[in-house]
């Protein structure tokens, strides 16, 4: 992709990326100038033929009139016509690069600025913004020109005539032209600026009767929300009423403009006519010509905001990219390169062949040293000090209340989100100083919020790797417990999961995406929460399922697995206990309070309690 | 599709004026219009022929500045209220939108329809705006301004009025013809576009999946390959889509064009003067502005028409009314499920199904009824059923008070009923203000109370740590409280409730998002609950909470009989099925030839890392 020059006008950036060629665009402003053109030419010269006729000259004097006039009608419509189709294809090719261009950029950018939270929303917003970004073109910079070579151009020719009515007529078009189009794209920034916080409470509100409406008809209160929302609605409508003072000023300029010209003409044109200076004849043409002047600048207004809102799309473009760009230097060099530390490097050739990962995994590993867990965003550890050592064979357990810092400590054992303190190494290389493949043929993360494709399940399956068949997917979907649903399913392994899996419950799509872990090459495996949403026998279950699955003789592999619950905790080989010391200051990090395997840390009173609240009633 | 469907009138109040102001603008326009063509022919005509010098044309120009401030005056009203009503009455369909929504009830929002109404309410019926600023008033102009100026050019030339006459059915007639000839093409071309648009929209917000499994760049060419099909489809669409605005383009010049070549050739011969012939010159493309307007609107309406219909879609549906009978006191009643089955979605099970349930409410030892059953059983159904959220398919909810006959719940005034109701659903959500207030739920309690409610609930923890304690701001706009937290808070004020006058407690999934800790807590309060006389229903997922309950009721799910009884109007059959069937096979530009293209192609990692 083609990096842009760095530029304080977002707007100029997210075109940048839109690979822009712009003799298509100057091409497109040709056929718009014709087409506009040929409108201006039509008044002109019918207002020509009209007063010349009126001397009744012979008719052949006429005959070049009448044919201009009529081909002028025809020409109209179809450069019109050509135009839009060369301008549409200039906007869409430019949308296709810059969803490609960005898709590219954030592929090979940090993904630590992608893990966080929320981002999945930022990510499926782009569309529209992209969108409007790439609008800039057909809205605004192909009206703009037309508008300027049309204005020029009439400008001129009433300028030949009679130059004070030219000037007259410039000065009416910079009044529809630059001062309508401003007050508009004041109104409408004016608007989406105050009313931004009106919106968004609009929006909030809107959500949370409609997500919460259950236990808000229950406890009472729904009727209270439903007048917050009309609230909220009035101050939107507030907003957009100042809003719309500017907007009706420069609608009446616009009219006004049109009208000056023609009064214009009339008193410079009727005195010098009266004076010989103008040929009566073409005072019908300076006076009629302005009517079909106008329409070009008469677009801008609609321009000049188009032009507004694709640099706020353009703004959230470029600082989305901004966040995936600040990589660590080390990164650009490996990208590019092929060959992966060890024994990964085996794997990753063969990676879409049969897989064979317990020979050839056998010896990755992955060392996690004195290592400091936090958000980049943040910059603050919410664990710190963690030890760990992972290889095929091993499962190990990090265990701790909820937000205590392990969903952190996964993203930064995967290599996706940078250690704050320490090191994590995989095969002896920094994780993070790897290219992403590298890492991901070593490491594998399966995050709580893992996204579900709009596709089949085979597909989805296939995320983790690429040659996953149905036999193998469906033994896989069936040894997590999803046999039932499997069978229920239309078109097995075939069947199309909807958007963001909505269809799908949510222990259902817990165990989906553990069978995409299993499925994955990877040597080692990160699984965060995996049991989350399912009832306990279940949960359980699937634990001992997953540990069990990476011990096979022929797959062995290394796991490590985030939870909050400890029953089936016996089946691993290590347990981190994760908490904050009673004694630590506030906003202290977590730290490792206890380690063994599940047997040993029975005899530590705080694990002891958990598991007892847990099992107190199976016994 | 109507150009304006008098239920956008019906339902908008703010639309109704605003077409009427609309309306009177427009005939103020056409006779503007008129008013301004008939002076300038007539003061430029004597000026041309060089009967007449400025001095004399005077109060003529004078008149013409007149018509141009009043039309620039119309032009600023109808911009100037066209945005207000807009707002206004995007903002009474919301509301309407959003309350029907509410009652048709958790289980349709819950159907698949319930983000779609989301989408509507928060964004689709701003295209409502384009659509009232900009279309509506030129399809008024239609109607005015130009039989206005027809009427007034046949007074003038009835050849040219004959002309225009003739061309303007032709304009409709041919938009017709052209967008009959494509419509089957163009909706066709549409749902391809927009498949692949969210295809690359899908692999985007799927993007840190895709890295963490290293698989984020194999895409990329496909995300190229999406984009190329989609313009190529969406060129496809607009090489036709535009046809028609070519096609209203061509016959409105081309006929201007043939007025002024007829109206000169009459002139040449002495045939007419020059005053009407130059007000007619004038007048033509003003017969034809407000309809090429329309025509160059037509989008923004098809947007705004489309949001509209699908307001009224969701508004005429039709909500299950309301009963009307006030609840008895449910201290002492009995509430019972008979055989109770609720189809699960769209899928064919049964979930509950044929659950029989009594509840004994109010007694004076309390009680605690567990709910449990394998995931997908239908725990939390069964629960919005006890509540009354859900009506069941089949079987029937009865609430029988003492010594009376048993009332089907569904006659029941809900907000008697839930008035003695108190519900801890999986994500509580807290009404805005101080955490005092908020516990305390508008009744007189003592600190002493407040304290040991929150002891009991593990809010003491929370008030340690929250800035203000207990008169930190919680809800929205105030201190962010984790679900765990915010569950703890509504623990809190239930227990805080008269347990007289709420003798049920139904808990939902409460150990979901807790640790081994935080359920200690949830288990303290529900034999809390317990000891206050109250009956607690709990939806369980662990087994401490099970081995906690007085009654275990294992929720089962079932099969979809088929052939039994019509079950579950709010099922949408096949909409899973059919988005594969539209998968149209060998689309262009996209790689595999099987009915779902590969979202990583197989061959990606491989061939890069080939050293």
């Amino acid at each position: 992709m083609t990096r842009p020059r760095p530029s304080t006008d977002p707007l100029r950036r997210a075109v940048a990326l839109l690979d822009v060629r712009w003799r298509r665009v100057v091409w497109a402003v040709v056929l718009g100038t014709l087409s506009l053109g040929s409108a201006v030419g039509l008044a002109a010269v019918a207002a020509w033929l009209i007063a010349r006729a009126s001397q009744m000259p012979p008719v052949l004097t006429l005959s070049v009139a009448v044919v201009a006039v009529r081909a002028f009608g025809i020409s109209r419509g179809v450069f019109r016509y050509l135009e839009r189709l060369a301008s549409h294809d200039v906007a869409l090719r430019g949308m296709a690069a810059l969803r490609a261009n960005l898709y590219t950029a954030l592929a090979q950018g940090t993904p630590g600025s992608l893990v966080g939270l929320r981002r999945g929303d930022l990510l499926a917003r782009v569309g529209a913004d992209v969108d409007a970004v790439g609008d800039v073109v057909v809205r605004a910079l192909v009206p703009a020109g037309v508008a300027l070579a049309v204005s020029v151009g009439s400008v001129v020719l009433v300028g030949a005539f009679l130059p004070a009515a030219g000037v007259a007529l410039a000065l009416c078009l910079l009044l529809a032209a630059v001062v309508a189009p401003w007050l508009s794209a004041r109104s409408a920034r004016d608007v989406e600026a105050r009313g931004a916080a009106a919106r968004a409470a609009m929006t909030a509100t809107t959500l949370e009767i409609l997500e919460q409406s259950g236990p808000l008809a229950v406890s009472g209160r729904l009727d209270a929300r439903l007048d917050d929302l009309r609230a909220t609605d009035r101050a939107l409508a507030r907003v957009t009423d100042d809003g719309a003072r500017p907007a009706g000023v420069a609608a009446g300029i616009a009219a006004l403009a049109v009208g000056l010209a023609v009064l214009a003409s009339l008193l410079l044109g009727i005195p010098a006519v009266t004076a010989g200076t103008l040929a009566p004849v073409e005072l019908s043409v300076i006076v009629l010509t302005p009517l079909a002047v106008f329409e070009a600048a008469n677009a801008l207004p609609a321009a000049a905001v188009q032009l507004h809102r694709s640099r706020q799309a353009a703004a959230r473009v470029v600082a989305l990219l901004d966040g995936a760009a600040d990589a660590p230097p080390a990164r650009a060099t490996t990208a590019t390169r092929g060959p992966v530390p060890g024994e990964a490097a085996d794997t990753a050739a063969r990676d879409d062949g049969p897989r064979d990962a317990g020979a050839c995994g056998a010896r990755a590993s992955l060392t996690l040293v004195d290592v400091a867990a936090g958000w980049p965003a943040t910059g603050r550890p919410v664990v710190a000090g963690v030890d760990l050592d992972l290889r095929p064979g091993r499962a190990v357990a990090v265990v701790g209340p909820s937000g205590v810092g392990k969903t952190t400590l996964l993203a930064t054992a995967a290599g996706l989100v940078p250690a704050l303190g320490g090191r994590v190494t995989l095969d002896g290389r920094d994780v993070t100083a790897l290219a992403r493949e590298d890492a991901a043929r070593g490491v594998v993360l399966v995050a709580e919020d893992a996204h579900v494709f709009d596709t089949s399940v085979l597909e989805n399956l296939r995320v983790a790797r690429g040659d996953v068949t149905a036999e193998e997917a469906e033994a896989t979907l069936r040894d997590v417990g999803l046999g039932a649903w499997l069978a229920a399913l239309p078109d097995g392994v075939g069947t199309v999961l909807g958007p963001d899996a909505t269809t799908v419950s949510g222990g259902e799509r817990r165990r989906l995406l553990v069978a995409r872990a299993l499925l994955s090459p990877a040597p080692l495996l990160l699984l965060d929460e995996p049991a989350e949403h399912l009832d306990a026998a279940g949960a359980d279950a699937l634990v001992r399922h997953v540990v069990a699955a990476t011990r096979t003789a022929r797959d062995q592999r290394g796991v490590v697995l985030a939870t909050h619950r400890l029953s089936a905790l016996e089946a691993v080989d290590e347990v981190l206990l994760l908490g904050v010391p009673d004694d630590a200051p506030d906003g202290a990090p977590a730290h490792v309070v206890a380690r063994g395997t599940h047997a040993e840390l029975l005899d530590v009173p705080a694990y002891r309690w958990a598991l007892d609240q847990e099992a107190a009633a199976v016994g | 599709m109507k150009p304006l469907d008098p239920r956008l009138l019906r339902h908008a109040r703010a639309a109704r004026g605003y077409v009427v102001l609309t309306a009177a603008l427009g005939f103020a326009t056409a006779a503007l219009v008129v008013a301004q063509a008939v002076v300038l022919a007539s003061v430029l005509a004597p000026a041309i022929q060089g009967t007449a010098d400025l001095a004399d044309l005077g109060p003529r120009v004078g008149l013409l500045a007149g018509v141009v401030a009043a039309r620039t005056g119309t032009s600023w009203a109808q911009e100037r209220f066209a945005l207000r009503a807009a707002t206004r009455t995007v903002a009474e369909l919301r509301e309407q939108v959003v309350t029907h929504a509410v009652a048709l009830g958790p289980r349709w929002l819950a159907s698949g329809r319930g983000p779609e109404v989301a989408t509507l309410a928060t964004r689709g019926l701003d295209a409502l705006e384009p659509y009232m600023v900009r279309y509506l008033p030129q399809l008024l102009l239609a109607a005015t301004v130009t039989p206005a100026t027809l009427a007034v050019v046949l007074g003038l030339d009835w050849v040219s009025a004959v002309i225009i006459a003739v061309t303007i059915p032709l304009v409709p007639l041919f938009m017709i013809l052209v967008g009959r000839l494509t419509a089957g093409t163009s909706e066709r071309r549409l749902v391809v576009m927009q498949r692949l648009g969210a295809q690359v929209l899908d692999l985007l917000a799927g993007l840190p999946t895709l890295l963490a499994f290293g698989r984020a760049r194999g895409p990329e060419r496909r995300v190229r390959a999406l984009g190329e099909a989609n313009r190529r489809a969406t060129m496809g669409t607009l090489r036709i889509a535009f046809l028609s605005g070519m096609v209203l383009e061509l016959l409105t010049t081309l006929s201007v064009a043939v007025v002024a070549v007829g109206v000169g050739l009459r002139l040449v011969h002495g045939g007419m003067g020059l005053e009407p012939a130059l007000a007619v010159l004038v007048l033509a493309p003003e017969v034809y502005l407000p309809l090429r307007q329309v025509g160059l609107h037509f989008h923004a309406s098809t947007d705004g028409i489309a949001a509209a219909e699908q307001a009224f879609a969701v508004l005429d549906e039709e909500a299950p009314r309301p009963g009307t009978v006030p609840a008895p006191a449910l201290a002492g009643s009995t509430l019972a499920l008979h055989g109770v089955s609720v189809r699960a979605g769209e899928r064919d099970v049964l979930a509950p199904a044929d659950l029989d349930l009594e509840l004994r409410l109010g007694t004076s030892s309390g009680r605690v009824v567990a709910l449990t059953g394998p995931s997908g059983a239908g725990k939390t159904t069964t629960a919005m059923v006890l509540l009354g959220l859900v009506r069941p398919d089949r079987g029937t909810v009865t609430l029988t008070a003492p010594d009376a006959a048993p009332l089907d719940l569904a006659d029941v005034d809900p907000s008697t009923f839930w008035r003695q109701v108190a519900w801890l659903p999986q994500r509580p959500v807290l009404a805005p203000g101080r955490l005092r207030d908020v516990v305390a739920g508008g009744l007189d309690v003592t600190d002493a109370d407040l304290d040991r409610a929150a002891r009991t609930a593990g809010l003491d923890a929370v008030l340690a740590t929250v800035p203000g304690g207990w008169d930190a701001e919680v809800g929205r706009g105030g201190v962010g409280l984790s679900v765990g937290q915010r569950q703890r808070v509504a623990l809190a004020a239930a227990l805080l409730g008269d347990p007289a006058r709420v003798p049920l407690v139904v808990l939902d999934e409460p150990t979901a998002h807790l640790d081994a800790r935080g359920e200690q807590v949830v288990l303290d309060a529900v034999r809390a609950f317990r000891d206050q006389g109250r009956t607690v229903v709990v939806v369980a997922h662990r087994a401490s909470l099970v081995h906690a309950a007085d009654d275990v009721v294992e929720v089962r799910p079932g099969p979809l009989d088929r052939s039994g009884p019509a079950v579950g109007t709010a099922v949408r059959p096949g909409e899973v099925v059919e988005v594969g069937e539209a998968d149209e096979p060998g689309e262009p530009g996209e790689p595999g030839t099987g009915t779902t293209p590969p979202l990583v192609p197989a061959g990606a990692t491989t061939e890069r890392s080939r050293p």
